[in-house]
């Protein structure tokens, strides 16, 4: 950014552009082959397990076969037709919108909460980040089995808590509309450990005099953390905005071993959609059509967090 | 992308936020009453109230499952309290001697060893070439090693199952630990470009003028100064190995073939009424080694979870 406006403003006393940096190349002669003796076996690793199967698969949901047995035949878009006719499609789109907007608005609030309570820790630290991260470390079956004894409504301890306050604790996740809840709950609980370290690294870095400044002009502290605090986090809040939304969308685990979709399909996910389209009803092609579809959208939707995220971001 | 890391100058002269702080922001100590001391227990309780909120949201889920793994099945719900009353073993028992998690933890640890070594033996030199040399083509096949970490596993499902199927190649701890180090290389190869190119060329300049081979640099130069990212990797490699589930979903059919998360999840469905405490034992058993690991490296994690973020 800076380098390019100091190549347009250049007047002849100034150093020339900079040349890309090589500073961290060796000067030393190397065998010429050596160089792609070292990289080939990555590439063609990743080629052949992440690069490979996705094209395999976009190209895949263009064919379609009679019978599981049968030849594949070229369909065209008949596979992606065929999908948004269906009122399954539609329906796992609705608690899919839910799921990722649930998710987002839940992480956000707990994010933010949550770094601003660790960046007023002055000993501890360690420990207390230690503790933060912990979610990250476990599978999403285990986090699933976790939430699923938590919310338990015969000995959960959410509904004994409930209980304290003379509250009858719903049957959650036997329960339509308690059930995405748990599982928005569940989801976030396991990628909140990035969002609050990216927001705490965010404010730390944010430059002191802002906020004296704004002391000094007798600014409360709710003003400040809303005009001042979170606008200067924009950067971060937009990577954590799209890690979570990335991580809802495409995320099978924590609802597969929840709900498994249930109870009546009220957590059926895009993500649970595909699975069992593909591995119940082995329809693979139209499974194929359904991911395709999700890559896209995963796509639409980060340009447009990142869109809105350049919009508010003061440093800009 | 593949820029320095490391600014040019180094920021010896910028003060960090926290020294600000300190320099700017101490207050005058008031003078000492009984009422402002009150009002200070007051501040401090507030202010560490998102604190324990913190720590009760994070380690909740674990203490209750704890609690339940030492009760016994009929226990759970006459004894709902979060310390059990009679705590026992059984559950313990009843995992350790099932042939489920006896066989799904060896193929767990096989594979978490087994993806931790190919993922350093394959992306620590492929990182070295594009960190130290310059050579035809290696913005494109670094650009061709790093965007496929875009790639979600759902995207990957169907079609590297349909692949292994047709190489036969299901029930195979090899393909898990071939999979597992192609869903990480891209992580790894970004982190450790960046880590190379911090390491001063000149060490290595000077090692060659002293006639040490490239073999003789990588071994005695490089390695010991990349140490603590080739452990941010290992590690990181490690837990995907131990916690992934999609794909071992549909890349294993046969029991004695599957790692610690499936067999979990098989766990919920198997039996009408559920047994909690063997499901949470069989929880606490499969995070507990990775959680005595974890407070050993627990640096390195958050290394890596930080710079896993640049997806």
């Amino acid at each position: 950014m800076t380098a390019a406006t100091a190549r347009t403003r250049r007047r002849w006393w100034q150093r020339p552009p900079q040349r890309p940096d090589t500073s961290h190349q060796l000067q030393l002669g190397h065998h010429r082959a050596t160089p792609y003796l070292f990289s080939l076996p990555s590439i063609i690793l990743v080629a052949a397990v992440l690069g490979f199967p996705v094209l395999y698969g976009v190209w895949q949901s263009l064919y379609d076969r009679e019978r599981l047995v049968s030849d594949p035949e070229f369909v065209g878009f008949a596979n992606y037709i065929e999908m948004f006719q269906a009122d399954t499609f539609w329906q796992s789109m609705g608690r899919t919108a839910i799921f990722v907007f649930g998710s987002l608005v839940v992480g956000t609030v707990l994010g933010l909460f949550f770094a601003f309570a660790l960046f007023r820790v002055v000993e501890g630290l360690r420990f207390l980040r230690a503790v933060t991260v912990a979610p990250y470390i476990i599978s999403n079956v285990a986090a699933a089995v976790m939430f699923r004894i938590l919310f338990n409504s015969q000995f959960g301890l959410v509904n004994q808590f409930l209980g304290w306050f003379g509250i009858d604790g719903p049957s959650w996740l036997a329960d339509p509309n308690m059930a995405m809840l748990v599982v928005i709950f569940t989801q976030v609980w396991t990628d909140l450990p990035l969002s609050i370290l990216l927001l705490l690294g965010g404010l730390m870095t944010i430059d002191q005099s802002y906020l004296d400044a704004s002391l000094v002009d007798g600014a409360s502290g709710w003003t400040r953390a809303r005009y001042i605090t979170i606008p200067l986090l924009v950067p971060q809040l937009l990577i954590s905005t799209v890690w979570l939304s990335y991580s809802t969308l495409t995320g099978l685990g924590v609802v597969l071993a929840l709900t498994g979709g249930g109870p009546l399909r009220a957590t059926q996910t895009l993500a649970m959609e595909m699975y069992t389209v593909a591995f119940r009803n082995l329809e693979f092609n139209q499974a194929l059509a359904i991911a395709t579809f999700i890559l896209i959208l995963n796509a639409v939707l980060t340009l447009a967090y990142v869109a809105i995220g350049r919009r508010y971001d003061y440093e800009r | 992308m593949t820029d320095r890391i490391v600014p040019d100058d180094p920021p010896l002269s910028v003060p960090t936020a926290k020294a600000t702080r300190a320099v700017t922001g101490t207050p005058p100590e008031p003078p000492r009453t009984a009422g402002s001391r009150l009002r200070r227990a007051l501040r401090t309780a507030l202010l560490s109230l998102p604190l324990v909120a913190l720590v009760v949201w994070t380690l909740a889920p674990f203490l209750v499952t704890l609690s339940v793994s030492f009760k016994h099945r009929a226990e759970v719900f006459a004894d709902p309290g979060l310390i059990p009353s009679s705590p026992n073993f059984e559950a313990y028992r009843e995992v350790l001697t099932s042939d489920s998690f006896t066989s799904s933890f060896l193929n767990s640890v096989i594979i978490g060893f087994g993806t931790t070594v190919l993922t350093l033996l394959i992306g620590v030199p492929a990182a070295y070439a594009f960190a130290r040399f310059n050579f035809r083509g290696r913005h494109l096949l670094l650009l061709f090693t790093l965007l496929p970490r875009l790639v979600p596993s759902l995207g990957l499902m169907v079609p590297i199952y349909r692949l292994a199927v047709a190489l036969g190649a299901l029930d195979n701890r090899l393909t898990l630990i071939v999979v597992y180090t192609g869903m990480l290389l891209p992580l790894a190869v970004w982190l450790m470009v960046g880590f190379f190119q911090q390491i001063p060329k000149e060490i290595e300049e000077a090692a060659n003028v002293d006639g040490a081979s490239l073999w003789g640099r990588l071994r005695y130069i490089v390695a010991p100064l990349a140490a603590p990212a080739m452990i941010t990797i290992g590690v990181l490699a490690f837990r995907e190995a131990w916690n992934e589930f999609t794909l071992v979903l549909v890349l294993t059919t046969t029991p004695g073939k599957r790692t610690l998360p499936f067999e979990l999840y098989l766990m919920q469905g198997i039996e009408g009424i559920a047994n909690f405490p063997a499901e949470a034992a069989f929880t606490i058993l499969t995070v507990l080694p990775f959680v005595l690991v974890y407070t050993r490296v627990e640096k390195y994690v958050v290394a890596g979870l930080i710079s896993g973020s640049g997806k």
